[in-house]
């Protein structure tokens, strides 16, 4: 499942590159990901004002 | 016409002021601009021309940088111009900020002298500190970089003084503050040498790039805000809900983003992935700007007709213009001729092409030019107390003829370089003999002459939109009269 | 009235909220992969050489050791090999000390003369003049082209020495370089830049570039 390292040196970033996008993908979901508990969080405030 | 610099006074207000002295350097600076891109466009096609006497790289040189210092002068003076506007105080420490608009100024002229008649120097670090640092946009001696950064700290203590002393803290001065302190502190990581010229490149991307293609984005978020409340009273609360979520997406695409600026300079290779994804994303908030601007406008528009008021709801008719021409030729050319070139696959043969150069000129323009001339408009009408100001002649010509010729420059750059990759990248291996042939193409060489023409169109624009801020003014003044 | 709009999409603390988040991690990403980045490109040394320890970018004494440019299969693109020993300005045993200072004066040079508002480094710069990347491994200055017998030089670096001090004696074509004022010593470090320059591990940037022979790897 792993690949092997496609990268010349070995990091932490190369690991997480295992194919088309990966990568990229990955960081993009870590950074949407939290959106959600932000909208739930302003969504309860909201009704609690109300 | 001259006479009329001396008229833009504002009543007890010295930050507006200040503002208008940083828009009058900065339009003469973008006169410089287009004279030295002038003179290296004609290069291209004379080779003889000015040679040994004011080569290419120093036409060039100034060329870039007229360009960067007349938008940050366009930026400080804005924010100046902005300021008691959105706080409702009177700025804290503006005689400081004279004294610092005094000092850079002199330093700008003494660093353009030395560029022009020095030119280059002997390969020491003293030609580092005193002539030029040689790294493209950030040429300016080190000396210069210590004034740079002592003034740009001068103009960040009057806007942080003014933003605290207020009560009122508007969502655009929230975003402003904490932007401009990213888009000065950036400056720094220019400011070093090493002998790595990888580590150089690397470091050298952080000023450009984070400037940009995301502080300067926001910066233009900031102004297009203000000016919507200005100019057509759109809703504060419309206007800031879409600047939070421009910020959102110029800072989660651009920061990252700068990936695509590391695909071949020694850095590795998990770049690729997140420099193409990020930036292929950068794109999204310049079509969002679009919407948001046309969308209010229209929206205003049609509450006034619904009150039945009769006319436009646009106070100032050539602001306006540019504001949308802004929120278009950033999407055109930020947005659409950076994704072009920004997937690694396609950047492996186009990165270092004509391509970059289109790109650049239709970029700075669409993003950054329009709307800081946009905003001198407004610092105008503020300057003759003009409650509305209407698109004449001149103002029209100056709009047009700009935005005709930079566009007309772009596609004459792009072709160009679209032959130089195809010939001198994809056939011929990118050699020396390889370069040499592609330059020599008549495609290339076509692309060239029509880039000079366009070049000389611009020029002309140029000259219509300068009579105009010097004397629309005046114009508007006397019929309200 | 505003108390009935219940829509997270249109509160202005959702989207600062979210702002804030967004702009503050990808910073932290950022500075996290710089620092990753700053390890690979830092320059390796005299050691990693001899041991033929691979650095993307290796230290100044790679002008002691022929380098070219080759086709990667595991990678898909070429990559700087750096081989045996080759003179340089009839020299192969540099030290690190003397490496570094050549180096150091050619990098000091290059930005004193401002060779990037011209040429591009690493593809970065302006378009006037041919790319520098890999301008050492460069066909027109090998034994068989051109520029060694224009300049009455028979090395590779003397033949770009001397065209450094004297660029517009030895026109190629109409648009020619201008005179800058380069020394012999200034030269010399430049050339060395140029040489080390070209060993960078560039991720294949530039593609297929020019042959000796005048074949590229293109398919």
């Amino acid at each position: 499942m792993i690949e092997p390292l496609t990268d010349v040196v070995p990091s932490f970033f190369a690991m997480l590159n295992q194919g088309p996008l990966t990568l990229t993908i990955f960081l993009h979901t870590i950074i949407i990901l939290p959106m959600f508990w932000i909208y739930k969080q302003e969504k309860k405030r909201l009704e609690e004002q109300k | 016409m001259l006479n009329s610099i001396k008229t833009n006074h504002f009543e007890g207000n010295a930050s507006k002021e200040l503002g208008m002295m940083y828009f009058r350097v900065a339009i003469i600076l973008f006169g410089a601009q287009l004279l030295m891109g002038l003179i290296a466009a004609i290069q291209f096609l004379v080779p003889g021309f000015l040679f040994e006497l004011f080569d290419f790289s120093i036409a060039r040189m100034v060329h870039i940088n007229a360009l960067v210092v007349w938008m940050l002068y366009a930026m400080i003076g804005a924010t100046y111009f902005l300021l008691p506007d959105e706080t409702d105080v009177e700025p804290i420490g503006i005689g400081l900020g004279k004294l610092g608009f005094w000092v850079l100024t002199a330093a700008v002229t003494v660093v353009v002298l030395v560029f022009i008649f020095v030119q280059v120097g002997a390969g020491t670090e003293a030609s580092i500190w005193l002539i030029t640092e040689g790294r493209e946009y950030i040429e300016a001696p080190r000396w210069a970089d210590i004034g740079i950064v002592v003034v740009v700290l001068i103009f960040y203590f009057n806007v942080f003084a003014t933003f605290i002393k207020s009560s009122k803290k508007t969502g655009i001065m929230t975003v402003m503050i904490a932007n401009l302190l990213a888009l000065a502190g950036l400056y720094l990581a220019g400011m070093f040498y090493t002998d790595n010229i990888s580590m150089d490149q690397f470091w050298w991307w952080w000023v450009i790039h984070l400037w940009v293609e995301a502080t300067w984005e926001v910066f233009v978020g900031t102004l297009a805000a203000f000016a919507l409340i200005k100019l057509i009273g759109a809703k504060r609360e419309v206007v800031e809900m879409w600047l939070w979520i421009e910020v959102l997406m110029l800072f989660g695409s651009g920061i990252l983003g700068m990936g695509h600026h590391y695909f071949w300079i020694g850095t590795p290779e998990y770049w690729w992935e997140i420099g193409a994804l990020f930036s292929a994303l950068e794109p999204v908030p310049l079509i969002a700007m679009f919407v948001h601007v046309l969308y209010d406008w229209g929206k205003e528009q049609g509450i006034a007709k619904a009150k039945g008021e009769t006319g436009s709801v646009i106070t100032n008719g050539p602001a306006m213009a540019w504001i949308v021409l802004n929120a278009f030729g950033n999407f055109l050319g930020a947005g659409i001729w950076g994704f072009f070139h920004t997937l690694p696959q396609v950047n492996i043969y186009t990165h270092g092409t004509q391509f970059t150069a289109a790109h650049g000129h239709l970029s700075f323009f669409g993003a950054y030019a329009t709307i800081l001339i946009g905003m001198m408009y407004i610092g105008v009408q503020g300057a003759y107390g003009a409650k509305r100001m209407k698109m004449n002649f001149n103002s029209k010509m100056g709009i047009f003829l700009t935005a005709f010729g930079v566009m007309g420059m772009t596609v004459a750059l792009t072709i160009a370089g679209y032959e130089q990759v195809l010939v001198e990248r994809a056939e011929l291996g990118a050699t020396w003999n390889a370069f040499f042939v592609a330059q020599n193409l008549p495609w290339y060489v076509q692309g060239q002459m029509w880039r000079a023409i366009m070049g000389v169109v611009t020029l002309i624009g140029f000259i219509y939109l300068a009579v105009d801020l010097l004397t629309i003014g005046k114009k508007a003044q006397a019929e309200e009269a | 009235m505003a108390n009935e709009n219940l829509s997270v999409w249109t509160s202005i603390p959702f989207w600062r909220r979210s702002a804030a988040w967004v702009t503050g991690f990808a910073s932290i990403l950022l500075i996290w992969l710089t620092f990753d980045t700053l390890g690979q490109i830092s320059m390796g040394n005299d050691a990693d050489l001899k041991a033929g320890t691979t650095k993307r970018v290796p230290g100044p004494t790679v002008i002691n050791y022929k380098i070219t440019y080759e086709m990667s299969k595991k990678r898909g693109h070429e990559v700087p090999v750096i081989g045996e020993k080759e003179a340089f300005f009839g020299k192969s045993d540099y030290s690190e000390k003397e490496a570094r200072a050549l180096l150091h004066l050619g990098k000091l040079t290059s930005q004193a003369k401002n060779c990037m508002d011209c040429h591009t480094l690493l593809g970065n710069g302006a378009y006037y003049a041919p790319d520098l990347t890999k301008a050492w491994i460069d066909p027109a200055w090998s034994k068989t082209g051109p520029m060694m017998a224009m300049t009455g030089k028979s090395t590779r670096e003397e033949a770009m020495a001397e065209f450094l001090m004297h660029p517009s004696t030895y026109p190629t074509h109409a648009r020619m370089m201008p005179e800058l004022g380069i020394t012999a010593e200034e030269a010399k470090g430049l050339v060395a830049f140029l040489k080390h320059m070209s060993s960078i591990d560039t991720n294949g940037f530039p593609r297929n570039f020019g042959k000796e022979e005048g074949s590229t790897n293109a398919q």
